[in-house]
């Protein structure tokens, strides 16, 4: 018996002992992604954290909220009736309230943007410490990110007016008093002018790759950012800066610029959101897929939800002869033939005719009869790479140089009621020029508003240059705007005009939700500076 | 087989010398029986004993017994472990068939602890059982659906009627806001891989459910029992893996004894338990005209052919187009035995079943072989290996353009299919087109979305017995698992209209694999000294490792529409996969003494280290104590009255939690492949993950417990109640920060493409309940028993602290553009609904010029008559952002269930009564069915009864197509979701052994059950059982097209040979 015993308790502590595992046994690093510690020490992989920032994290704002906000509550375009995706109808009727959707979309896209711009600033400038050798592309990222970071402060700036501003998320989430303040909107405005500043400084004057921002982008940004806050001899001397420099001039297709891939990051384009079809969601850009009619996008894509449509009121705006207007809008009559699809084997063609539902495939009868046609690129037929739900390779245009050429002659004008400078009056009449438009020889208030609404149609600007104008003359054209859409016989229009109340319309108001975890929302904004 | 031998001769002593005492007196006669229990399974080793004597005698192996009585007997006193007593009258026949009702205070049960077992009577920890006859023939996919209402203290929910979908399994309240589940063990092997199907946007539409039951892949009726471990003393030996309670379940084995083949078998039909009130066509085109009817309504024309309603069909009813008959089968077929030295168990097992939408199924194939052996005197090893294959159909619900959702406001005027048969989107009156583009039909019917499970899993073991006290246990753990889902979407045209019926063509396919494997190794010693002190001491040590990787590919445009990986373009922005280990070691001791059967303590303590965690933060230390008393066991008892049974436990505890992502403790760097080519650069852009926290560590449960077992009326009655206290600390939590600081607002993984915060060791939270469980032998005779099983469990839950104190976890509607509607901020139940208040509509001028503004000025376009009108909470004399609150609660504020069992000769009756009292539920179907604001909807009946000029008294409020005044977040939608339902009802009838017996059968058993028969609920949903959204407790009852829980009517029969 007790040798049986020594021969267990010997095998017992050989099995215990044999079981305890290997120190290393719990060492399970990810096999799938790298850590920060070996990453950002070349100029590829910060060239490749950058481009993210002109693409997916834009999506939430590019999705639905760009239209609802600069171009539904613009009047220039409706959303279709009740889609709840769109806010309801609350765009079209200046209804929009702090629970919308949208609102809380734009609000985090916005701020997404802005935090992994400054995540990726503040990770680069660490990381400059840590590496050794030429730091360049180190300095380039920052100065690229914080490009980006006043593009979304003043996009932040324009939308909701008095915002909170964060310079370091890391440190915020650490500190665990999340309760910023409200800034006033001048203060927000002047943090994306810093933040423009730097870039400019940081950044060459030739891109280092084809659609990257370079020096000029961040003066012509800064350009339009005076102009918001009525500065106008900076805003001027900016805007000038970008057209002495000679490297821009205006596409001569307008039409191509909007419907094209091909044109992509042409000698117009300052600064334009890149997107990646082969990405698929939130990677492409998806406005075809959401604006464009069920005709063109069906059967080759389950899309094409016409979810916005141009207004009768803009459709009106165009001057006789306005080249641009073919190159913004589908009405009936519109052909493509390059848009071939199993229901246009020769070619797309735009008909409202439609009476039944048998006549879906081939007619489309939205209410105002029209489809917008910028960001349209067309089905597979077109040779556009697309993603399963239509979207596309199209970028999106944040700073064009018609914009600046406009943003000079405006600057020009300043508080004049009007001018007849010639340099402003040649900047105008070039974007003029393009559309076949004869000159002007007077500039007033009214002419460039009227030019920026029609030359930036669906580009998701003209609200901001409406709510610029300030209450009474914002309050003055919305009221006189035309909402309704044609009755159905298309006889006459069934009228729908909206008044506005309150200068707190103008802005979006912040999302309910935030307002609930930080109160401070609630209070009175402060100084930034 | 020595001792046996002398028992048997000393019971033939026994009787030879009753024999020759009674003949001397009296006559006495011979009585023959046998003796089953409740299930008319026959019972070995019954003891029975003539009343007022000490004569007994033992059935033998056939439960067969003989005894001679003397004449003036009057009776016979029938015994069995774990069984109650019976009497029974010694009548003029010589031949009794006796059948025990098994008593609740099982106290000679064998309770699965852990690495070990204990006898009941000893446990002093909170610790509940099942065993298969309380779970057996319930037509449900999984065991943890057949626990609802079972067990006192344990939450089950499902989250879905979708069939094999999952269950909110909850012990004890909500743990952490990290995920609730316990952790599953079967014969010792923790269940730890997850069953997802694909995700439903996929294919279009928000994402829905794709949570599977972690158990339906395995097959229930190879369950023995079933022992739930609900507080940290009993927890605590699983350490790190144990803060959601721990739920072991110890399957069928052979026993030694003749060979047995068992067959079970149910068919069972299903339907919907409850149909909504929709308009049809009538009412649809009364509803359509006085909407048009009201002047004030922009862009709208009547419709010649609704000009007269009475003229109409009922147009298309889609709840019966959606909804089938669906028809639910099993069968089981079982051998078991065992001689000498080796028992065996073998089982197959084919489970299926069709649900009630179309388009929805579940199969299960299962087969399973234990064997054990005892090798040597002192060694004993055995086997087990589980294997299953299980197919899961998908009807994509839950969720904004699924079909339970499309389904719902889809207008009557639009049909199905055109008369060829193809399916049609919208149909045009009159130029106005009706109908969603997306037919529901035709999504539920041509899409195709799979889960399929393949797992084989079970353990090897071996016993070793040295010297007296000791045993050594090693044994291997295997699980191994591979997935396969899919989710295909054809393009089909109808080629009549043009119209596309369903596309964009679409197939992915994602593969998973994962392996774990575990070794324990522990020791353990028992003894008892001097009669009295029993020593039980276990110590052992665990490793545990898995590996799971994915992969998954996307195709379209597939040729022919085929479903393959081969027939299509690949589409890189689907297309990937990765690899995730995973390891724990563990060492573990505990320590049992009891005194005299009247003092128990326990204690125990683990080390567990996780690969979860960074370098010197992976280890944690997990300690537990408990103590029990058994009064009854103190010699002052003796003569108390009425209280045969007291036991009195506490218990104090804590467990563990690694449950966070892998490597959050590093910053990782997510690679965008979807964004190469940006720019013209080659590769995947790399972007930071996540802000990584080197200090993360453990989150850990602190539980005290303290119950009491009682068993009154020798017996009769049995009450176990117990009270908790638990703590949850250091929970794991991403910080949750708010929306502006540009990091993910709503971690974790919410926002994938974010920049996850980091997460940390912050939160507290509060469960304090009791949990009750009462057991009454209402009658108990010859051919009439009754039995009543009660069970109540009541938690509350507060969450104490986040982050920090403005920190709140927002839950989001399952929309495409989310809304908030539940908000978790401590001092609060998780997951409490948030929204305004609705007061009433406004129904006079002078309600809506009251003096307090609304964000919306007076007019019809804004705050109008009709309108909603919302409470100004702040008295601020405006309602605005600040006045919202916290509108409803979906915890409950007890649940129950009552099990009623009757036995009347060989038919057994049983009716189960289960239900849940005091949850809200927010229904959000209701804001699309009374939404009222497009008259292309459909709405349910209720919205003709609205606000208009001429109807100023009417419930719902007007019809309002200018702005969302009345579809806020508002206690509007918040509706009770209390509710009683009978559960389960069966009459079953045992087949006599002298019929049965001609079919060679020893037992045969027929019955016939109604599941889910009815439900006593003011909800107006089709089911107010709705659980968490994918187990995600910040959206619990949240209603938006979920799957009812069918009701069932099945027959069927359990025969044995």
């Amino acid at each position: 018996m007790k040798h049986t015993f020594r021969y267990y308790m010997a095998a017992l502590l050989l099995l215990l002992t044999g079981v305890a595992c290997k120190k290393t046994f719990l060492d399970k690093p990810s096999q799938n992604v790298p850590t920060l510690d070996t990453y950002y020490v070349n100029a590829e992989q910060v060239n490749g954290a950058t481009a993210l920032l002109y693409n997916q994290v834009w999506y939430n704002y590019i999705d639905k909220a760009f239209h609802c906000i600069g171009e539904v509550l613009a009047g220039n375009m409706l959303t279709s009736a009740g889609d709840p995706n769109y806010g309801f109808n609350t765009y079209v009727y200046f209804t929009v309230q702090s629970t919308d959707g949208q609102v809380l979309n734009a609000w985090q896209a916005c701020y997404k943007v802005a935090g992994n711009a400054t995540v990726l600033a503040n990770t680069f400038e660490q990381k400059k410490g840590l590496v050794s050798g030429d730091k360049a592309y180190l300095d380039r990222g920052i100065a690229e990110a914080r490009f980006i970071r006043g593009a979304a402060y003043f996009q932040i700036a324009r939308i909701f007016g008095d915002v909170p501003i964060v310079t370091d998320p890391v440190a915020l989430a650490a500190s665990g008093n999340y309760n910023v303040p409200r800034y006033i909107q001048k203060d927000v405005l002047r943090f994306a002018l810093e933040d423009f500043k730097a870039a400019e400084a940081g950044l060459a004057e030739a891109s280092y790759q084809t659609g990257r921002v370079n020096k000029y982008s961040a003066i012509g940004m800064q350009a339009k950012v005076h102009l918001y806050l009525k500065e106008y001899d900076k805003a001027k001397e900016k805007a000038l800066q970008v057209i002495n420099s000679g490297k821009y001039d205006l596409y001569p297709d307008y039409k191509k610029m909007f419907t094209s891939s091909a044109a992509n990051n042409n000698i117009e384009s300052l600064f334009a959101l890149q997107w990646v079809a082969s990405g698929g969601y939130s990677y492409a850009n998806a406005i075809q897929a959401y604006a464009g009619p069920s005709t063109l996008l069906r059967p080759d894509f389950n899309t094409g939800y016409s979810s916005v449509i141009p207004t009768i009121d803009l459709l009106r705006e165009y001057e006789a002869g306005d080249k641009r207007k073919a190159g913004s809008v589908m009405q009936h009559g519109f052909s493509e033939p390059n848009w071939k699809n199993d229901n246009f084997p020769n070619g797309f063609v735009y008909d409202t005719t439609w009476k039944t539902s048998d006549d879906d495939a081939k007619k489309i009868k939205t209410g105002t009869r029209s489809n917008a046609l910028k960001y349209i690129v067309g089905p597979l037929s077109s040779g556009e790479p697309l993603n399963t739900q239509g979207g596309s390779n199209m970028n999106i245009y944040m700073l064009r140089y018609a914009d600046v050429l406009m943003i000079y002659a405006e600057a020009v004008l300043g508080t004049a009621a009007s001018t007849s400078d010639a340099t402003a009056l040649a900047a105008v009449n070039k974007v003029r020029a393009r559309a076949g438009l004869p000159g002007i020889s007077v500039i007033t208030p009214a002419a460039i508003l009227h030019e920026r609404r029609i030359e930036l149609a669906f580009e998701g600007d003209y609200w901001f240059d409406i709510q610029r104008q300030g209450f009474n003359k914002a309050k003055q054209m919305l009221e006189a705007q035309e909402r309704g859409t044609f009755s159905w016989d298309g006889a006459n229009v069934d009228h729908l005009g909206i008044t506005v109340n309150s200068e707190s319309q103008l802005f979006l108001p912040i999302p309910q939700q935030e307002i609930v975890s930080n109160p401070e929302l609630a209070k009175p904004a402060v100084p930034y500076y | 087989m020595r001792k046996r031998n002398q028992l048997f001769s000393g019971v033939f002593l026994a009787m030879l010398f009753t024999l020759i005492f009674t003949q001397s007196f009296a006559q006495s006669k011979k009585i023959t029986g046998t003796v089953k229990d409740d299930r008319g399974v026959v019972l070995p080793n019954a003891t029975v004993t003539i009343k007022g004597t000490k004569t007994a005698v033992s059935t033998n192996a056939n439960g067969v017994f003989s005894i001679t009585v003397p004449a003036n007997a009057t009776s016979l006193v029938i015994s069995y472990v774990g069984m109650g007593k019976k009497e029974v009258a010694i009548s003029s026949g010589d031949i009794l068939d006796v059948t025990l009702i098994p008593s609740s205070a099982n106290l000679s049960d064998v309770v699965v602890v852990g690495y070990g077992t204990k006898r009941r009577a000893e446990v002093t920890s909170s610790i509940s059982s099942v065993t298969e006859r309380d779970i057996k023939n319930l037509p449900v996919a999984g065991a943890d659906q057949a626990l609802q209402g079972k067990v006192a203290g344990v939450t089950v929910t499902n989250n879905s009627g979708q069939p094999g979908a999952g269950i909110s399994v909850r012990v004890r309240g909500i743990t952490s806001v990290n995920g609730n589940q316990p952790l599953y063990v079967v014969d010792g092997v923790p269940i730890l891989t997850g069953t997802n199907s694909t995700s439903q946007d996929q294919l279009g539409g928000t994402p829905g459910q794709n949570v599977q039951s972690p158990l339906a892949t395995l097959n229930p009726n190879d369950i023995a029992s079933i022992d739930i471990l609900k507080d940290a003393s009993a927890q605590a030996i699983y350490g790190a893996l144990g803060a959601n309670g721990v739920v072991q379940i110890t399957t069928k084995r052979g026993r030694a004894g003749e060979g047995k083949l068992a067959y079970d078998v149910y068919y069972g039909w299903q339907g919907v338990q409850k149909k909504l009130k929709l308009m049809n066509l009538r009412q649809y085109a009364e509803y359509y005209n006085s909407v048009v009817g009201e002047k004030n309504v922009n862009g709208l024309d009547s419709i010649g052919e609704f000009k007269d309603p009475s003229l109409l069909g009922a147009g298309t009813d889609w709840q019966d187009e959606i909804y089938q008959t669906g028809n639910i089968q099993n069968h089981q077929l079982s051998f078991s035995g065992g001689n000498g030295k080796t028992t065996y168990f073998m089982s197959g097992n084919y489970f299926d079943q069709k649900g009630i939408i179309i388009g929805s199924g579940f199969k299960r194939y299962a087969a399973r072989v234990s064997v054990d052996q005892q090798v040597k005197s002192f060694i004993k090893a055995g086997m087990s290996v589980n294997l299953s294959r299980t197919d899961q159909k998908i009807t994509l619900t839950d969720g904004q353009q699924s079909v339970t959702d499309l389904m719902l406001y889809n207008s009557p005027a639009t049909p199905v299919r055109a008369l060829d048969g193809t399916y049609l989107s919208t149909a045009t009156i009159q130029g106005v087109p009706f109908g969603n583009t997306q037919n529901p039909v035709a999504l539920a019917m041509l899409r195709n979305v799979t889960a399929q499970q393949t797992k084989a899993f079970g353990n090897i073991y071996a016993d070793i017995q040295f010297l007296k006290n000791f045993s050594l246990r090693n044994q291997l753990n295997y699980d191994y698992q591979v997935g396969e889902n899919v989710a295909f979407q054809p393009r089909i045209m109808n080629e009549q209209t043009g119209q596309l019926v369903i596309g964009p063509n679409r197939y992915r396919q994602d593969n998973t694999t994962s392996f774990y494997w575990g070794f324990q190794t522990y020791l353990t010693y028992n003894n008892t000294f001097a009669g009295k002190h029993n020593v039980n001491v276990v110590v052992g040590h665990e490793a545990a490792e898995s590996k799971y990787s994915s992969q998954y590919a996307t195709v379209i445009n597939t040729t022919q529409n085929l479903q393959s990986l081969n027939a299509g373009t690949i589409d890189p922005s689907q297309t990937g996969g990765g690899k995730y280990p995973w390891a724990q070691e563990s060492y573990f001791g505990r320590v049992n003494y009891t005194f005299d059967n009247r003092f128990s303590i326990a204690g125990s303590v683990r080390r567990d280290g996780s690969a979860a965690f960074g370098p010197g933060k992976r280890y944690g230390v997990f300690p537990a104590v408990s103590a029990g008393w058994t009064v009854t066991n103190e010699e002052f008892t003796k003569n108390w009255k009425g209280i045969s049974y007291l036991k009195l436990r506490a218990g104090y505890g804590i467990v563990g939690s690694s449950q966070t992502g892998a490597n959050n403790y590093t910053t990782n760097i997510r690679l965008a492949s979807n964004a190469s080519g940006l720019f013209g650069q080659a590769g995947a852009p790399g972007v930071p993950a996540n802000v990584g926290n080197p200090f993360l560590s453990w989150e850990s449960v602190k539980t005290y417990n303290a119950g009491v077992d009682m068993g009154f009326l020798n017996g009769r009655v049995d009450v176990t109640v117990d009270v908790y206290r638990k703590i949850t600390t250091d929970m794991l939590l991403s910080t949750i920060l708010p929306v502006f600081a540009g990091l993910d607002p709503t971690p974790p993984n919410n926002g994938y493409q974010d920049i996850e915060p980091p997460v940390t060791n912050a939160g507290e939270m509060t469960n304090q309940g009791i949990d009750v469980s009462i057991t009454t032998q209402n009658i108990v005779k010859k051919d009439f028993s009754w039995k009543t099983n009660i069970i109540f469990s009541h938690y509350k839950n507060t969450l104490n602290k986040l982050n920090s104190e403005a920190a709140s976890i927002a839950g989001y509607s399952p929309t495409f553009t989310p809304r908030l509607v539940t908000l978790t901020v401590p001092g609060q139940p998780v997951g409490s609904f948030y929204g305004f208040v609705a007061d009433g509509l406004f129904r006079s001028m002078d309600e809506l010029n009251s003096g307090i503004s609304y964000p919306l000025p007076v007019s019809q376009t804004g705050t109008w008559l009709g309108d909603i009108r919302y409470k100004d909470l702040n008295n601020d004399k405006a309602v605005g952002d600040q006045d919202v609150t916290f509108i409803g609660n979906p915890n409950p504020t007890f649940t129950f269930g009552i099990t009623n069992t009757i036995n009347v000769k060989d038919f057994d009756f049983s009716v189960f009564l289960t239900g849940s009292y005091g949850a809200d539920i927010y229904n959000f179907s209701r804001m699309q069915t009374e939404a009222l604001f497009s008259v292309y909807q459909n709405q349910l009946v209720t919205a003709m009864d609205r606000y208009t000029a001429t109807n100023t008294n009417g419930n719902l409020p007007r019809y309002n197509q200018w702005n969302t005044n009345n579809l806020r977040i508002s206690s509007r939608f918040i509706e009770d979701g209390s509710y009683m339902r009978i559960q389960n009802v069966s009459v079953g009838y045992r087949v006599p052994v002298k019929w049965a017996g001609r079919a060679k059968m020893t037992a045969a058993r027929i019955y016939f059950s109604a599941q889910n028969l009815y439900t006593f609920t003011n909800y107006s949903g089709y089911d107010p059982e709705l659980g968490a959204f994918n187990g995600n407790i910040t959206r619990m009852n949240l209603d938006y097209g979920n799957y009812p829980n069918p009701r069932t009517f099945t027959i069927g029969a359990n025969i044995e040979f």
